[in-house]
């Protein structure tokens, strides 16, 4: 199932810059707009693969929930394919249960830092109003920093970087001239740890500034 | 929209996705691990061990293989096992007796620790007797040739293909130093027990090992474990949540907490020492120091156990290693270096000035033959590591002038010493 996900979307971004480019007039001189759009958005989070607690901590709870809060800063040109860069914080998972000397807790979060690529679906349709304008799709690769925090006999603070990737599709909602709301979901994957979430966001869009 | 170019995309990405396999290699074969020899007495044992001609099987194990009893001590009982050492794909056998068996039985399973191959296998010891396959129960008379001739498959599937081996010549009993990294083996190599555990650190001699190499590490609270990497990851622990340098915790919470590949728990060096000393007949323990720090509570537990061994009279000979200036450094703080053996894998000038009666040089600085020479005629012992590719291990073993090698696959160190005349 997720492989079918990613075909399809990689078949959906190579439309789109196919697209792009066969749409291009080369006749054209002047460029713009430009815009650098500013997204932040929370939501929840769900860790969806295989975690491990330690057998050794008896009634063990488990919770694969959280909040996350994503930054995203992306460049808008004047053709389809966006880039940007996104960081925040995105709870993993964490467990606790009662270790020989007392209660265990363990929390496992991500921060983000990703090199961003996005494109909306606009090829299917060509108005600013239509449905396709305001539905994108969005992939990015580069790291993940990994923090594990223990509390059990003292507390331990960690962290690792792992190299990973993610997808995302959203939508986006105009109100306002500089202001638009959207709602993403997103899958974060850091490939070394084997931490994988899906989080499904509310955004707050802001065109802070086109030239 | 042109789709062809983009469902290639689409499809070699998938091709991409599929190609993670997860490689396993479990062993399938459970161990009685039942004390005792049956029928197999010490004197039988003895004339077992040796270089056999492989007559059935070669395609798969090579043209001859080495022969060798290694043992597991607990209390008063010895567990008795066989190794059969190949030249082909760093292949092992590891066997047990069959006390129930009314001849001399031996069953088990092969490994090729370069890929995942495995099997099972039996095989039944016989004499050759005027050109008779006869009942062996000891007592060979001159011109008659033992035979262990049996069958072999593959994973768990009932063996079928024919093997045997026939005897040509005793063992290399030259004095050599197969010397096991991370305690044995590497988690990497899909052995059925973690690298620095001290299940390895029992299986070793199985592997061929006559010392191992452990690397030390300090907890946060200072207690010396066995650890390899400079940090907890999945390569070596079981999935935990937990991340880090290794040292930012405390032994209570390792202990509780992290589990190694395999599930064992992360053993402290006195648990490996202890295990060595009374469960093993290991004659050399390199302490590869991974630590930056006193190494006080190393070289106590390195005296407390050298004098346990003495008194025990065990041949067991318990060194650590200085593997960087820091180490050195580490070592010239200490205030009382005496009874303080050392193994100096830096140069030969600073092996001297710390007189170190050891020196382990790198392989990759290839054979080093005058520094080698010059060493030994100092009568300092030279050791190289870590060494894995057969081709040299061969080369390095058939030249003769290093005491031993350190490497991964101990099963090839030990079949070229041994077979070699």
């Amino acid at each position: 199932m997720k492989n079918l996900f990613i075909v399809v979307l990689t078949v959906l971004l190579a439309g789109l810059s196919e697209t792009a480019g066969a749409q291009s007039d080369s006749s054209e001189t002047k460029r713009g707009p430009y815009t650098l759009v500013v997204s932040v958005g929370g939501g929840l989070s769900y860790y969806s693969t295989r975690l491990g607690v330690p057998s050794s901590l008896e009634q063990p709870t488990v919770s694969r929930f959280g909040i996350p809060a994503t930054l995203r800063v992306m460049w808008h040109p004047d053709h389809r394919l966006r880039l940007g860069l996104e960081t925040g914080l995105v709870p993993m998972y964490s467990y606790q249960g009662n270790a020989p000397a007392s209660r265990a807790r363990v929390r496992v979060s991500a921060i983000p830092i990703l090199l961003v690529f996005s494109m909306p679906l606009a090829w299917l349709s060509g108005t600013e109003r239509s449905l396709a304008r305001r539905l994108a799709v969005s992939g990015g690769t580069g790291a993940y920093l990994i923090r594990s925090h223990l509390e059990y006999a003292g507390v331990v603070n960690s962290s690792r970087p792992s190299v990973g990737w993610m997808l995302g599709g959203s939508y986006t909602q105009p109100i306002g001239r500089k202001f638009r709301v959207a709602t993403e979901l997103k899958w974060f994957n850091a490939s070394a740890t084997e931490d994988a979430a899906f989080v499904l966001q509310l955004q707050l869009v802001w065109r802070a500034f086109s030239w | 929209m042109r789709v062809i170019p983009y469902v290639l995309i689409s499809f070699l990405f998938l091709v991409f996705l599929g190609c993670r396999k997860q490689y396993e290699a479990p062993v399938p074969y459970e161990f009685a691990n039942a004390p005792g020899a049956g029928r197999f007495t010490a004197p039988v044992r003895q004339s077992i061990e040796g270089v056999y001609g492989v007559t059935d099987g070669a395609a798969q194990f090579g043209e001859q293989v080495a022969l060798k009893w290694s043992y597991v001590l607990d209390g008063a009982d010895t567990t008795h096992f066989l190794s059969i050492f190949t030249g082909v794909d760093v292949c092992f056998f590891n066997l047990e007796v069959e006390p129930q068996a009314d001849i001399l039985a031996l069953t088990g399973y092969w490994r090729k620790l370069v890929n995942t191959e495995t099997g099972r296998t039996r095989l039944a010891v016989r004499v050759k007797r005027n050109g008779q396959l006869q009942r062996y129960s000891g007592g060979l008379t001159a011109g008659d040739t033992l035979v262990l001739d049996g069958v072999y498959g593959n994973r768990t599937a009932e063996p079928t293909q024919k093997l045997t081996f026939t005897y040509r010549r005793p063992l290399n009993q030259k004095p050599f130093s197969i010397l096991a990294h991370r305690s044995g083996g590497r988690t990497s190599d899909l052995l059925s027990v973690s690298e620095n555990s001290i299940e390895i650190i029992r299986l070793a001699s199985r592997l061929g090992a006559t010392g191992i190499e452990i690397d030390v590490r300090y907890t946060k609270d200072g207690v010396p474990i066995l650890y390899h990497d400079n940090s907890l990851n999945l390569r070596l622990i079981q999935k935990n949540g937990l991340d880090g340098a290794i040292e930012k915790y405390t032994y209570q919470q390792l202990q509780t907490f992290v589990r190694l590949i395999n599930g064992e728990r992360i053993p402290t060096l006195e648990e490996a020492l202890e295990t060595i000393l009374t469960n093993t007949t290991l004659n050399f323990v390199w302490l590869d120091t991974k630590y930056i720090g006193p190494m006080d509570k190393v070289q106590a537990l390195q005296q407390k156990f050298r004098q346990r061994a003495i008194l025990a009279r065990r041949d067991l000979r318990i060194v650590i290693g200085l593997p960087t200036q820091g180490a050195v450094d580490a070592y010239n703080a200490l205030p009382d270096k005496e009874n303080t053996p050392i193994l100096c894998e830096l140069d030969t000038a600073i092996t001297r000035s710390l007189n170190a009666r050891i020196w382990a040089p790198r392989w990759t600085l290839g054979p080093q033959t005058e520094e080698v020479l010059a060493m030994k005629s100092e009568n300092r012992t030279v050791f190289v590591w870590t060494l894995d590719e057969p081709k040299f291990i061969e080369q390095f073993i058939t030249e003769g002038r290093f005491d031993g090698i350190l490497s991964n696959y101990s099963p090839v160190v030990a079949y070229y010493h041994y077979i070699g005349q």
